[in-house]
């Protein structure tokens, strides 16, 4: 397991990278990476990690949501903290783990243990680690969409437009409807395909409106679905994850090839 | 509720081809949530409020047996006769006797949600009987010949255009103008002289106030009183959820329900009508039937329990996302939105209802908005984990999950299935972007998906590289 | 088993809790104690003005004046009935406190009629709170009076208004329960069609309150 960011009684941090950031947007990750040394965290990648169970669960699969529950509780249960790049990921880990094993006396207080521990990046780097990005600078207008766990469940508003204020030259413009969800909803958009088009169709719009250059957010999957509406639909709104753009690490948009 | 029209995607294809829905729905629960907001806004310990309002509303359900015999015992002091129905056949069959033992030709209805859950409209035509709706909208869905859409506004899915159209046709004088307060005008004189025409008028109950047998009605025209005054008998149809300890209780529960549907601080009229005519009265109903209705909400104690705290107050529908794209026809129940998603599958059975608690994106605006705290997603996942378990989800869709749980619980196999996977898929990108994808249909029909790398961050790491 | 005793059966089945009536009955007052700490703090110093500035809201719409005393309600039913151009006949609510006033030139003895223009009334008491007026339905209290008129004039006294909802409903504990209950905030109003609202649904679509000491 590699490990990076070695100063001394750093918090020892077990970054989830989240199966889509995985899969889909490595920089992602890099950018929590740095993001997480830079505000003092001693951070571990563990190489066993896939996903959380989210999709299982949400489609009422409960038992097929536990085995990969109970690797993360496994695989994170020793660090300090467990951080994700994503409010619907660490909710699930934080506000959904405890409700399935609510009847498993073994897995439950280990379930709690894990999620008393864990938090959203974004969040966890303002109210934890009281950080604010230094000489990150970013020429460019943007706007932001909260997502909807990270919103709801963690209490994710603040942080990332504190966050984002601290970046020179980037000015944040107001999103109409920026609390409404953008339509996602996991499993949702493919099953439902019809009506999660009604949605972000309706989300891109008031994206587009705001004549900004970017569309920030911190859930990929969010990211991913207003990113491919505003594509088809033939808008220039260049997509990142806010991790990104903290980072300076924000050279190649969601969609561009480098 | 009549057996809805087609399949839910049927019902869902042909809401989203319908562009004057979408203006209709946006107009009404656009304005709904602006008042509401500012409503809100005005009381900084609304939270508070909401959490007081769900203990207030679960302490009557905690008690609820020894509220309803209060209660019962109260409304036959009060000269009121008490029924009791086990189901909506039941209930439908007192109302339709007590309509003919007075001899009634025309029934006079102030909306009721739970005569619609029932079925009521239908009995009471199949009896023969003239239904005239009172209440505006319910008026406006009657000359259409339609059901409600809305809670709140059952004509949420018409324009003030269609309405027109409908008063132009079927009023005997015509609007003199299609504004709104000219129609609204129209509709006035237009139901006027049924009011003192019914033998019976039938109204719901928003809350069933246990200290006074009295039940309580919450409303803005007028007609609920117009409606239960004059005709000779009033029956009253309620579920016994609506079940509250005391005046006080039903007041306190009032500020948030009237705040969150409408953004007003109080209807215009809360009435609270407790049995017939008095010896001294000038006016009033000579008989007072309340037909206390269960249909499933006794197993609901046990099952869903926070649901049976819900008011009714139609917040839940006007901030959904799905609501506000499909419009409430689509969800083939009596109640739409999240809280129908709820209830529905309670009511008409899981298996045929199961797309309804699945087609949602589970965000959790609804659960915020409603005044007494009901954790929605939570129960709409539990119809979800029930519908898996007795196998009634589609069988590619629950084999994808299955088979996808199944690698992302083996670290190497999901290795190597990402490994033969991100390529595969990278062969159909075209500049950074894939816009059709075989098996993907449903992300790509309306959508693009961004090249996948062509390694993994874990790839990444392992090997030691950053970006 | 008939229908009431399978739902008695059903819902003691479901819920256990029982409890002596003076332990329930101090939970449900705890609840409302709970409530109560949540509203939003209002000045009660001034009824009558937290009255008006509700009710006259204008979400709420009602007109309003004051009067010194009850014997001026004529003069300002008059005023009323000329401002609106009104024809002089009304009904008035069959409160022995209105009969017995000297209405002068005006003809208060019309007969109430579905499409009366205009009924005088008087509530038996207030809600500053919400600016609602509460009726109690009784032989000097017809129901129909409230929701027949076009225009609907209510006197109130001054004297006998309530801070909050809550104050009204430890009021009605000592009163013996009426038909009607009938808490009155503005105007008749809808907003059914695009969520708009319009006034004069199927009640009053004007609402003027004189308050009176």
């Amino acid at each position: 397991m590699p490990e990076r960011g070695n100063a001394p009684g750093a918090p020892h941090v077990g970054l989830f990278a989240t199966c889509l950031v995985d899969s889909i947007r490595p920089n992602v990750g890099f950018a929590a990476l740095a993001l997480l040394e830079a505000a003092g965290c001693k951070v571990e990648v563990p190489l066993q990690q896939t996903c959380c169970g989210q999709p299982a669960f949400n489609s009422g699969a409960d038992d097929a949501a536990k085995p990969l529950a109970k690797a993360v509780i496994e695989t994170f249960e020793a660090f300090d903290y467990l951080v994700a790049p994503s409010g619907s990921c660490a909710g699930m880990i934080k506000a959904h783990y405890p409700e399935l094993f609510a009847d498993d006396p073994a897995w439950l207080p280990r379930a709690r243990a894990l999620a008393a521990k864990t938090h959203e990046l974004l969040s966890f780097l303002v109210d934890v680690r009281g950080f604010s990005p230094r000489n990150v600078v970013c020429k460019a207008s943007a706007t932001y969409h909260d997502s909807c766990s990270g919103l709801r469940e963690l209490g994710v508003k603040a942080q990332p437009r504190a966050l984002l204020n601290a970046v020179a030259g980037l000015e944040l413009r107001p999103l109409e409807g920026e609390e409404t969800c953008c339509g996602f909803g996991g499993t949702f958009c493919v099953k439902y395909s019809d009506i999660s088009n009604a949605i972000v169709g309706e989300k891109a719009q008031n994206v587009v409106a705001t004549d900004a250059d970017l569309l920030l957010g911190g859930d990929l999957g969010c990211l991913l679905n207003m990113a491919g509406k505003l594509r088809r639909d033939g808008a220039s709104t260049r997509v990142f994850h806010t991790a990104e753009i903290l980072a300076g690490m924000a050279d190649h948009a969601i969609g561009e090839e480098a | 509720m009549s057996a809805p029209a087609g399949t839910f995607h049927d019902r869902v294809e042909k809401a989203l081809h319908d562009p004057q829905l979408k203006i209709a729905l946006e107009r009404t629960t656009g304005n709904a949530r602006r008042k509401r907001a500012a409503a809100v806004e005005a009381w900084p310990e609304f939270s508070a409020a909401r959490a007081a309002a769900a203990a207030i509303k679960d302490h009557a359900l905690a008690h609820m047996a020894y509220y309803l015999e209060m209660f019962e015992r109260n409304a036959l002091a009060s000269g009121a006769q008490v029924h009791w129905a086990r189901d909506p056949d039941e209930a439908r069959r007192i109302v339709v006797e007590i309509c003919k033992a007075a001899g009634a030709k025309t029934v006079t209805r102030s909306k009721s949600m739970l005569g619609e859950e029932i079925g009521l409209p239908h009995a009471l035509a199949e009896a023969g009987l003239r239904r005239v709706e009172t209440d505006l909208a319910e008026h406006i869905i009657q000359l259409a010949g339609e059901t409600p859409s809305h809670i709140i506004w059952p004509a949420a899915h018409r324009t003030r255009e269609d309405v027109a159209k409908l008063f132009d046709q079927y009023h005997r004088e015509k609007p003199p103008a299609h504004d709104v307060v000219s129609m609204v005008g129209s509709a006035r004189k237009e139901l006027r002289a049924d009011f003192f025409a019914a033998e019976v008028g039938i109204s719901g109950a928003n809350f069933l106030v246990a200290e006074t047998g009295a039940i309580c009605t919450i409303t803005n025209e007028g007609n609920a009183e117009l409606t239960t005054t004059p005709p000779r008998v009033h029956i009253v149809t309620a579920g016994i959820e609506k079940i509250v300890a005391s005046t006080e209780h039903a007041l306190q529960l009032t500020r948030l329900l009237v705040r969150s549907a409408t953004g007003a601080d109080l209807t215009q009229y809360t009435t609270f009508h407790s049995g017939p005519k008095r010896a001294a009265d000038r006016d009033g109903p000579e008989q007072f039937h309340i037909v206390l209705v269960d249909h499933e909400r006794t197993k609901m104690l046990s099952e869903l329990p926070e649901m049976l705290r819900c008011l009714r107050c139609g917040a839940c529908l006007n901030h959904c996302v799905v609501y506000r794209a499909i419009g409430g026809h689509a969800y083939g129940g009596a109640y739409p939105g999240p809280m129908g998603s709820v209830l529905t599958p309670a009511f008409d059975g899981l298996q045929q209802t199961r797309d309804l608690p699945s087609a949602c994106t589970l965000n959790g605006q609804c659960k915020q908005v409603c005044p007494v705290d009901i954790p929605l997603p939570t129960m709409l996942r539990h119809w979800r984990s029930r519908s898996w378990r007795a196998g009634y989800e589609p069988k590619i869709a629950g084999a994808a999950i299955s088979i996808w749980a199944f690698v992302a619980a083996r670290p190497a196999l999901y290795q190597l299935a990402q490994t033969f996977a991100l390529p595969a898929m990278r062969l159909f990108a075209k500049a950074g972007w894939i816009s059709s994808l075989p098996l993907a249909s449903g992300w790509t029909a309306h959508r693009d998906f961004p090249k996948p790398p062509r390694q993994t961050f874990l790839t990444m790491i392992r090997k030691g590289n950053r970006s | 088993m008939n229908a009431r005793e399978a739902i008695f059966a059903a819902i003691n089945k479901a819920r256990t809790e029982s409890g002596a009536s003076a332990a329930i009955a101090a939970e449900a007052q705890a609840c409302s104690e709970a409530m109560k700490r949540t509203l939003p703090a209002l000045d009660l110093s001034d009824l009558a003005a937290l009255f008006t500035a509700r009710a006259g809201a204008e979400k709420v719409g009602a007109t309003l004046e004051r009067v010194a005393a009850l014997g001026e309600l004529p003069a300002a039913v008059a005023r009323y009935v000329a401002a609106n151009n009104l024809a002089p006949d009304f009904a008035v609510q069959p409160d022995p406190r209105l009969r017995q006033l000297d209405w002068g030139a005006l003809r208060p003895g019309a007969p109430l009629r579905p499409d009366s223009a205009l009924a005088v009334g008087i509530a038996l008491c207030g809600v500053a709170e919400t600016g609602s007026l509460v009726f109690h339905s009784g032989s000097e209290a017809p129901t129909l009076y409230e929701f027949l008129p076009l225009h609907h004039l209510v006197a109130l006294d001054a004297q006998s208004l309530l801070p909050r909802l809550e104050d009204y409903a430890v009021f009605a504990r000592d009163l013996a329960v009426p038909r009607n209950v009938n808490l009155v905030t503005g105007a008749s109003g809808t907003t059914d069609i695009e969520g708009v609202l319009a006034r004069g649904a199927h009640g009053p679509g004007r609402l003027h309150i004189v308050i009176f000491n």
